[in-house]
This record gives C-alpha cells, structure tokens and sequence, in this order.
C-alpha cells in the first residue's frame, strides 16, 4: 500500500508538511480548517515506514525552521523558508540518503479527487 | 535465495559535533551571571512567568529571605515527622566514606528557628548526625564536645511546622532539580579531562566510554538539548552506561560507517548490546559481511533505525496481541531478533547465534505488508 508525504503551502503562503495514507482526505481536512483550498504543493509517494523516516529527519534536523508557536512544534516552517527550498531540501534528502520516494504529484487539491498514479506520470512527462 | 537488498553509500559531510560537543572541552569556562540572567530573560518559559507574577503583583518579600548563623550542633533538634529516618549507611558509606570524605563539601544544615529560639532541621540531618559522630569518635583534632562544636546553619524564622513539612518535601524531591543522567556524565568526563584527576574509577570508566563514542562521531548531549539536530548526537545516557566498552565500540563504528548522517537511535545500543551478547555466547563472529547486510536492511526498508524502532514496536504489539489476546509489556531485545529475522527473510545466509533466533517466533510477519512484500 502507498503511503504519502505531503508539502502543503497554507492559504497566507506558509510552507508545511505532513505524511498521509489518504492524501486527498487529508487535503479535505486543511480545506475544511482553513476555509479555503489548499494546495498540496509536491506528494511523494513510497512505502510508509520510508515515508514517516523522511518526517521524521525533517523535525529533527530542520528544527531551525520550524514554526513554534509557544513551545508547540507545528508542522509548519517559518516564514522566511520558501516552499522551494523545502522541497530542495526534501528532494536532496531523498536523493542523497536513497530513501525511494517519488514524486507523485503537484499543486494538488482535493478538487482533482483521486490521482491515478500512471496518467500523473505520463502527464508530467 | 542471495540477498536482497543493497546499502547504498550517503556522502558524508562534516559533522558540526566535532566542533561543537561540549564534552570535549579540556579547559574550564565561566561565563558571568548577566550570562544567564540574558538567557533567562530571552526564554519564552521566563517570559510567561514574569507575566503571570506581573498579573498577580507579586512582589519578592525580603523578609523571607534565610539568614545564615554559626551555630553549635548541640541546638539542632530533629523532628522525626519530617526527616526521614536516619539513613546509618548513607552515613557511613557515603558521607564518611574513608576514600570519599571532604569537609570542604559538607553541606549547611537547613532548619527553621522557633519564636523559641529552638532549631528544626529540616534538611541535611545526615550530614550534622555524622559530622557530630565523627567529633564524637575523636576524628576531629582539638574538638571533643561535638555539642559545643559550631556550624553552618541555614534557616528561616517560623513556627509554622506544616511549613517546615513542605520545605522538606521541596529539598528533597519537588522543586529541586534533579542532576540528569547527562549532566553526572559531564562531571565525570570533566574531571579527567579538565582536572586531570583520575583518581576515581567510575569517572575514568565514563570518560573511556564517551571517548570511545567520540572516536567513531557518535556524542552524548542533554535531553531535548538543541544539539540533537546534529549527526551521531544521542541523549539517552543510561542504556549508553550499561554497555560494555567492545559492545558500544561496535555500535558506534556501524552507525558512523553507515549511518554518520543520522542521530543516535536508542535501539543502536539494544540491538548491539543483544548481538554481542548472544554471539559471544555461542563463540561466532559478527563479521563485517552481516554487519553491512543489516545495514542495507534497515536503509532499503526503513530508511533509518529511529523508523525501525517505530515499526518495530508496531509489529511486537500486533504479535502479542496476536499470541496472548491483548498487547505485551515491550522487550527490548526484540529489536535484535526482529532484526535477525528479517535478515532471513530477505534472504541472509550469515550465521546467527541460535539464541537470537528461538524467540519472538514470526515476528517478523507482522511488519507492514509493503515491507515484508518486498522479500
């Protein structure tokens, strides 16, 4: 079974992430807590342990960057971090530690329901 | 059926620790009080109090301040509903331990003083019943009365013994920082490598420890300490001190070969810790084909060993729930024999000690489907 990690930009432009087993129930979730459509700007796909490892590097090591609000640790960045170098630094993570995910899609929202895995592909071709 | 997965080098970068760990400092630091008087004042925890004494106008009462007396120890009255017992070997073994004794670091009595005039210890009675007993056996030179004999005395003027009840619980557990496991490390890699002094063998044995750890970029540091952002930091101190030497060497050495881009997983030190054990039991070697093996397992299938650790317990609770009906206290050396296990499944032919291999029988099965699919 798939499993996924997702790179969300919230509604004032924050970046964020997160891992799901249902990406596009997640997705709901932020819609419906926001008020708005919310973008999952990049999902990656791969198996779950490989996913919730990658989370996980991500709190740990790039703990500078993440939004506290009091002494709470959000899933969130602050603000000075870009979606685009999140997703570098995601991406290399993958990349140099051969973690195996994929990209699966982008600039995703509930709205495009499901996604077949192969037309994505042949899409972003 | 060869073996199926493969570890992939990761580039290794420089590791900031090697500049950074505080255990390697081999001169003394002070820093000034503003030093912590600025930290304290930029912290959010500090901020939040300084809001709630502001929103309570609380003031600091001077008049509650303790007052400092030499007093003679023949005053001290003990109020056995507050200390607790007298500890004789906590006296014996540890205060006046022959070896151990200094008086330079005997601590003042703490007590209350009575509108009466009287003395309540309420803190360090063990230290005033021995200084008082070793007066008494002739130990200390020109002193024979050890009523007469005058002390530190620490106290606060009240004659409300619910008070004194209270402080005691204070001193003695509530409100006093604890020394963490980190920071009794610390002293003991800091008094040989700062004072030099290696005249006791625990603190000896402690700074051959974190030396061993160091030469393979794996560094002890605080809980929650900022530092555990880094590469090969760990903070789980205890399961650190109850390996052996040649056991921590081994773990530390596979993780910085293969894993150096990583933080210290507490389950490193288990799994080794469980391995050396039971192959130095049945008289086999860990050869440095297995060791690369298990290495390419939990980076194919897991990606690092803190995620090993997750599943891991995952799968022990599903196979206990399974076996009994209701999930099993976790066992630690379930990380080496799942471990064991899935080295098989996937196909490794070293040799595994025996004893690692009668236990938690298929535990392995229950790890995620798109895992144990992938044998």
């Amino acid at each position: 079974m798939s499993y996924y990690l997702y790179l969300v930009t919230s509604v004032g432009g924050r970046a964020g992430f997160g891992i799901a087993e249902d990406y596009r129930e997640r997705n709901k979730h932020y819609a419906s807590h926001s008020g708005d459509i919310v973008k999952f700007s990049y999902i990656y796909t791969g198996i779950r342990a490989k996913a919730k490892a990658l989370e996980r590097t991500i709190k740990r090591q790039y703990v500078d960057n993440i939004w506290m609000v009091d002494d709470w640790k959000t899933e969130w960045l602050v603000k000075d971090v870009s979606m685009a170098q999140l997703q570098a630094y995601v991406q290399n993570l993958i990349d140099s530690r051969h973690l195996g995910l994929e990209l699966f899609a982008q600039d995703y929202d509930f709205t495009q329901g499901e996604l077949d895995p192969l037309e994505y592909r042949v899409a972003t071709v | 059926m060869a073996f199926k997965l493969k570890y992939e080098e990761v580039v290794r970068v420089p590791n900031p620790m090697t500049t950074l760990n505080p255990l390697k400092r081999t001169k003394g630091k002070t820093v000034s009080l503003q030093d912590r008087v600025d930290k304290l004042n930029k912290s959010s925890a500090w901020k939040k109090t300084v809001k709630k004494w502001t929103g309570e106008q609380k003031t600091f009462d001077l008049n509650r301040m303790p007052k400092f007396s030499m007093e003679k120890l023949g005053v001290l009255d003990i109020e056995e509903l507050i200390q607790r017992e007298l500890d004789d070997k906590h006296c014996s073994n540890k205060i006046a331990n022959v070896d151990l004794f200094d008086p330079a670091l005997l601590q003042p009595v703490i007590c209350i003083k009575t509108s009466k005039g009287k003395f309540i210890s309420i803190d360090a009675q063990h230290t005033a019943a021995t200084v008082a007993a070793l007066i008494d056996a002739g130990f200390m030179p020109g002193v024979t009365d050890w009523k007469e004999f005058e002390y530190a005395f620490w106290y606060i003027e009240t004659d409300n013994l619910a008070y004194a009840r209270k402080a005691f619980g204070i001193l003695n557990g509530k409100g006093k920082k604890a020394q963490s496991q980190y920071q009794q490390l610390r002293t003991s890699v800091f008094v040989v490598r700062i004072d030099k002094d290696r005249t006791d063998p625990e603190d000896v044995e402690a700074e051959r420890m974190v030396s061993i750890a160091e030469k393979h970029n794996c560094f002890p540091v605080e809980e929650n300490s900022d530092l555990l952002k880094h590469p090969g930091t760990f903070s789980n101190v205890s399961i650190f001190k109850t390996l052996t030497p040649t056991e921590l060497d081994v773990a530390c050495e596979w993780h910085n070969k293969y894993f150096h881009y990583e933080g210290v997983h507490v389950n490193l030190f288990f799994i080794y810790q469980h391995l050396c054990r039971e192959f130095g039991a049945a008289h086999m070697p860990i050869t440095d084909k297995f060791k690369e093996e298990l290495a390419a397992l939990i980076q194919s299938l897991f990606g690092n060993l803190s995620q090993f650790a997750e599943s891991c317990k995952e799968a022990y609770r599903l196979y206990t729930t399974k076996q009994h009906g209701y999930p099993g206290n976790w066992r630690d050396e379930a990380y080496a024999c799942a471990l064991v296990q899935l080295y098989q499944k996937f196909g490794g032919k070293e040799k595994i000690a025996p004893t690692l291999l009668d236990r938690f029988d298929d535990l392995v099965e229950f790890f995620d489907e798109d895992i144990v699919s992938l044998a």
